[in-house]
């Protein structure tokens, strides 16, 4: 989904439970939406430990830019000493609950210095989370930018 | 109504997966992926009605440049009589079951005209089918832009 930050400003973030769902949905919705924080912060810190307990092991990346990603990719890029990321904030998170996965859609909006170079960048995401062996898990991330 | 008999197929024949454990997941996978051809004709036919089976009510559109869209604004983007589709085709597709969910990641090209000039899309996208009534409908769709 996003890249990474060194802080992580939380600006706007609203999560709108779809209609009818049960207590224990919503408990799940919340778990998600709280793992989506998580993650900004993981990428912010640079901490691979708690993305690697994230993300599932199969899981598929798509970037900004298109390109795919295996989660050790992805973790390997994170660990990268050329990317600074500095702002990660995520907004209008929408989860809807489908049995045992969630599907959250979004925005983020970045910023940092990688390979020597300011980036600003916005998108749009849509993450797709797994509850496997007792944890959810994110199993499918696809951003693009926004471009109108 | 006969071109909308390859779909009524696709879905109709499709068993209750979670219940049934001979179901093999190969078979799944293999219907998935006929509807996501299915879905590709339909827009390069424009056929609006096979795209209405396909598409659960809540579908959520990430479209190449971010855009937004829901089931009735998607429907009304295939219907614009600006945009000729001729030709579609979705490749490297990969289907990923979770139980009643599955997530399908492919690159999809498309090319054609558009207000009289020819364009040509490269996308690597993320569709989130769900079996509802022993049906498999997409409620998420993702795309971002890969260099042709």
């Amino acid at each position: 989904m996003k890249s990474a930050g060194l802080v992580t400003i939380l600006l706007c973030s609203a999560a709108w439970l779809t209609a009818a769902q049960s207590g224990a949905d919503v408990d799940a919705v919340t778990k998600v939406l709280a793992l989506e924080h998580a993650w900004n912060q993981a990428e912010e810190q640079k901490d691979t430990k708690a993305m690697d307990a994230i993300f599932d092991n199969a899981i598929v990346v798509v970037d900004y830019d298109g390109s795919l990603r295996t989660k050790a990719e992805f973790l390997a890029r994170m660990r990268s000493e050329n990317s600074h990321p500095q702002i990660e904030v995520t907004e209008s998170m929408t989860a809807h609950m489908l049995g045992t996965t969630v599907v959250v859609t979004g925005v983020y909006m970045m910023k940092g210095v990688e390979n020597g170079k300011a980036y600003a960048r916005r998108g749009r995401f849509i993450d797709t989370w797994a509850f496997k062996n007792g944890n959810w898990l994110c199993v499918t991330s696809q951003a693009t930018p926004i471009l109108h | 109504m006969w071109k909308l008999f390859p779909i009524l197929l696709l879905l109709l024949g499709t068993p209750r997966l979670p219940a049934q454990s001979a179901v093999q997941p190969a078979e799944e996978q293999a219907r998935i992926l006929g509807l996501e051809n299915a879905w590709d004709r339909a827009v390069k036919e424009k056929d609006v009605a096979a795209l209405k089976m396909l598409l659960a009510p809540e579908l959520v559109y990430v479209d190449y440049d971010g855009k937004l869209l829901d089931k009735v604004q998607y429907l009304a983007s295939v219907q614009s009589p600006t945009v000729l589709p001729q030709r579609i085709v979705s490749e490297s597709m990969n289907v990923h079951l979770y139980g009643a969910v599955a997530v399908v990641s492919g690159v999809y090209r498309e090319t054609g005209e558009k207000n009289g000039k020819p364009y040509m899309l490269r996308e690597r996208f993320t569709d989130t089918w769900v079996l509802r009534s022993e049906s498999w409908m997409c409620v998420a769709s993702h795309s971002t832009s890969i260099s042709p």
